[in-house]
């Protein structure tokens, strides 16, 4: 196709369409440049990136979301009709919610921190490539600046986003095992939020683009939308697909992330003998002079401890292996270490179990 | 009762003190344990009197320390007092709201050896759970602070205290405590005293709910072994033996006042007629061992039927006075929550009752409020 900017043909750009052959020429605009199309899209949703990948899409793609509200705002800034401004207000309170832990912008951080990031990484917007910033930016100035019309053609991107987001629901569900139901949770409002967008719209871009000029600007100011999408998806493939040129700043896989879960014991099976158990911090063990005992004192609870409890915890400490402990011990009782390392072995079970020991 | 008395009980040594370090708060749960007449600043007791009374409470074989409130972090010297305790050996636990000042503390109650830490969440919906606790804005905060302890390494509790407005929101608080790395959580279901008591219609859930709420936690239990320990406190009124209050009256347990009475539980200023000692007066010792509030209802002496020929007279000691007072309308009757008390079946239809009306309104907890003593229903065999 030797498209020329706009891209409907010159033919039809100079006459005037009727609202149905105005939409048909919108709809072709993204069934040709929607993002939708691009490669990293067709990776992203055929299970073919990386976590680090999924990751670096994640956390761009949130600066595109944070932003959406000040190109509402600005949008709505420029409506002198309370009636539309009643209507476009909407998509400010879905992007914001109107509390906080709710909204567009929530949900797109439950997404980032369900791929492993750090909530205040994302929000500090660090580590996002520049060049989303300077697309989404563009985005902001370009309604501030062109005409309404304009502004409001160039949201209608939404009208194809119901098909990608189903796409792209089902393909991450289906590819990749870290990416959950829960944690692809914005998409669910996005699918009836929308298209109820779009329609609105779409009616009114049809109504107001009455002469060839303003057709041929609604047409161009989606054509520039989609250019938006398109540019950071070209950015984050050539930072994190091909040739992986990562500027500088940039996030770089491993940073930014929430500590890992604390080590499970029994979901990793059993204490193994060459496990190295250890009391982590808010587990202790002290000598109760009151009582004339020692205790292991942890949240919530005191053990009381018998004399073997004692010699094993007090050998405990994240450097002996089970095995070592259980030499040590066999060596000081003069006793089988194998007998031993048995004991110890469904002795530290049950502590690690009860989430006081770790290794 | 009397040092002299031959038979008086052996007084075991106490391993808990709940330091109750002051009553500001920043939350205003509808069920909070605080009395209804809440201390003012002013009368709190000051740094060095708190450091003594740990000293004290070190001395006479106390081992765990609950450093609670009202928000223990509104006091400026939360951390001088958490170091006292790591300097004593003692383990402090922080029990925390995790709004206003908890976070920006953290950094410091870690450095000087803060043991744990315990946060409330009062909902996983955070609509929900800040009308609950009425602050707007309190969950984000929370969750803020809890990623950061688990992030200091620090072991995290989850405290969730489930009533009619948030009981659907049980298998949630499991996935929370997940998420946030928590090592433990508690599923504790409203007990009815204090504030929770003037709000019981409110907060009273039906005994499908419970009976649901207990099988997701028995489910969880199972299925998070070994990552996540779950504690279950369940409705007194629909129990079918009390709870051991604080572990048997004057036997494990003592709370110090913001301040500085000294109370065998938490609502035993309820009971009129009792005398508290305070720490300005007495040492902790003696008021564990000779204050009139604290020999009351030690042991068994003072029991009556049922409780005095019960088998189970020394598991759960009789219950809650509190509660016995509350319902019964006599602190050394049988705490009506018993299957074994005459009243027992009068507190359950009540309860059945209040569960099956549409909730009130909470009336939410405030420093000078003219909610008055609620102790004035009885319910009459």
């Amino acid at each position: 196709m030797n498209a020329v900017f706009p891209t409907p043909d010159t033919a039809a750009s100079e006459r005037l369409l009727s609202p149905d052959e105005l939409e048909a020429a919108l709809r072709d605009i993204g069934a040709r440049r929607y993002h939708i199309l691009h490669p990293f899209h067709r990776l992203l949703h055929d299970g073919k990136l990386s976590k680090d990948q999924v990751r670096a899409w994640a956390l761009n793609r949130y600066y595109y979301q944070a932003m959406i509200p000040v190109k509402d705002a600005a949008v709505l800034a420029r409506m002198t009709d309370a009636s539309l401004r009643r209507i476009w207000r909407q998509r400010i309170v879905d992007h914001d919610g109107d509390h906080p832990g709710d909204g567009g912008i929530e949900r797109w951080l439950k997404l980032a921190e369900g791929v492993g990031f750090d909530r205040d990484y994302v929000l500090s917007t660090r580590g996002i490539l520049s060049a989303t910033k300077f697309s989404v930016e563009a985005y902001v100035h370009f309604v501030s600046e062109k005409s309404l019309l304009e502004a409001i053609a160039s949201s209608l991107t939404e009208m194809f986003s119901p098909t990608i987001i189903s796409e792209r629901v089902a393909g991450m569900l289906k590819n990749y095992d870290f990416i959950t139901k829960e944690t692809l949770a914005y998409f669910d409002k996005r699918l009836t939020q929308a298209p109820r967008d779009a329609d609105f719209a779409l009616d009114y871009v049809k109504t107001h683009a009455t002469t060839p000029e303003l057709q041929r600007q609604a047409m161009a100011a989606l054509t520039f939308k989609c250019n938006v999408l398109w540019t950071q998806l070209d950015a984050l493939y050539f930072a994190y697909v091909a040739p992986g040129m990562i500027p500088p700043d940039a996030w770089r896989p491993g940073e930014g992330l929430a500590a890992e879960a604390p080590a499970r014991s029994a979901a990793g099976g059993r204490m193994a003998p060459g496990d190295c158990p250890r009391l982590p911090r808010g587990v202790r063990m002290r000598y109760d002079e009151t009582r004339s005992k020692h205790v292991l004192l942890a949240p919530e609870r005191t053990f009381d401890l018998d004399d073997n409890a004692v010699a094993v915890l007090k050998l405990v400490d994240g450097n002996r292996s089970v095995a070592a402990i259980a030499n040590e011990l066999g060596s000081v009782y003069a006793a089988d270490p194998r007998a031993i390392e048995a004991d110890i072995l469904v002795m530290l079970d049950g502590l690690a179990e009860k989430r006081v020991l770790e290794r | 009762m009397n040092a002299l008395t031959p038979n008086r009980p052996v007084v075991p040594a106490p391993v808990g003190l709940l330091a109750e370090l002051t009553h500001r708060c920043p939350l205003r749960c509808p069920y909070c344990s605080n009395p209804l007449e809440l201390d003012r600043r002013s009368g709190e007791l000051d740094t060095a009197t708190w450091q003594r009374v740990l000293k004290e409470a070190a001395g006479l074989g106390v081992l765990h320390v609950h450093l609670s409130g009202g928000e223990p972090t509104a006091r400026n010297d939360i951390v001088e007092i958490t170091k006292t305790c790591a300097d004593l050996g003692l383990y402090s636990n922080l029990i925390t709201s995790g709004v206003g000042g908890a976070l920006p503390k953290l950094q410091a109650l870690y450095d000087v050896g803060l043991d744990h830490v315990q946060l409330s969440v009062q909902g996983v919906d955070a609509q929900n759970a800040e009308k609950i606790g009425g602050l707007k804005n309190a969950q984000p905060q929370k969750l803020e602070f809890a990623a950061k302890v688990v992030e200091l390494g620090l072991p995290l509790t989850l405290n969730s205290v489930i009533h009619r407005g948030n009981i659907h929101e049980v298998e949630g608080f499991i996935d929370l405590a997940v998420k946030m790395g928590a090592k433990r959580l508690e599923v504790a279901h409203t007990q009815y005293y204090g504030w929770a008591y003037v709000n019981r219609a409110a907060l009273m859930p039906d005994k499908a709910q419970v009976d649901a709420s207990i099988r997701i936690v028995e489910a969880a239990r199972e299925r998070l072994k070994g990552q996540l320990v779950i504690d279950l406190v369940v409705p007194d009124y629909y129990a079918k033996y009390p709870k051991a209050c604080a572990g048997g009256w004057g036997r494990k347990l003592m709370n110090v006042t913001p301040q500085g009475k000294v109370l065998p539980c938490h609502a035993a200023e309820t009971i009129p007629g009792l005398e508290f000692w305070h720490v300005t007066d007495h040492s902790l010792g003696e008021i564990w061992r000779d204050s009139p509030a604290f020999t009351a209802y030690r042991g068994t002496d003072w029991m009556k039927e049922p409780c005095r020929s019960c088998d189970r007279r020394e598991k759960d000691w009789g219950g809650c006075r509190c509660q016995a007072l509350a319902l019964a309308g006599d602190a050394a009757a049988t705490d009506p929550a018993c299957s074994l008390s005459p009243l027992h079946a009068k507190v359950r239809a009540l309860a059945v009752e209040e569960a099956a009306e549409t909730p009130p309104d909470y009336v939410y907890r405030t420093i000078g409020s003219n909610v008055r003593s609620p102790f004035k229903e009885e319910v009459h065999s």
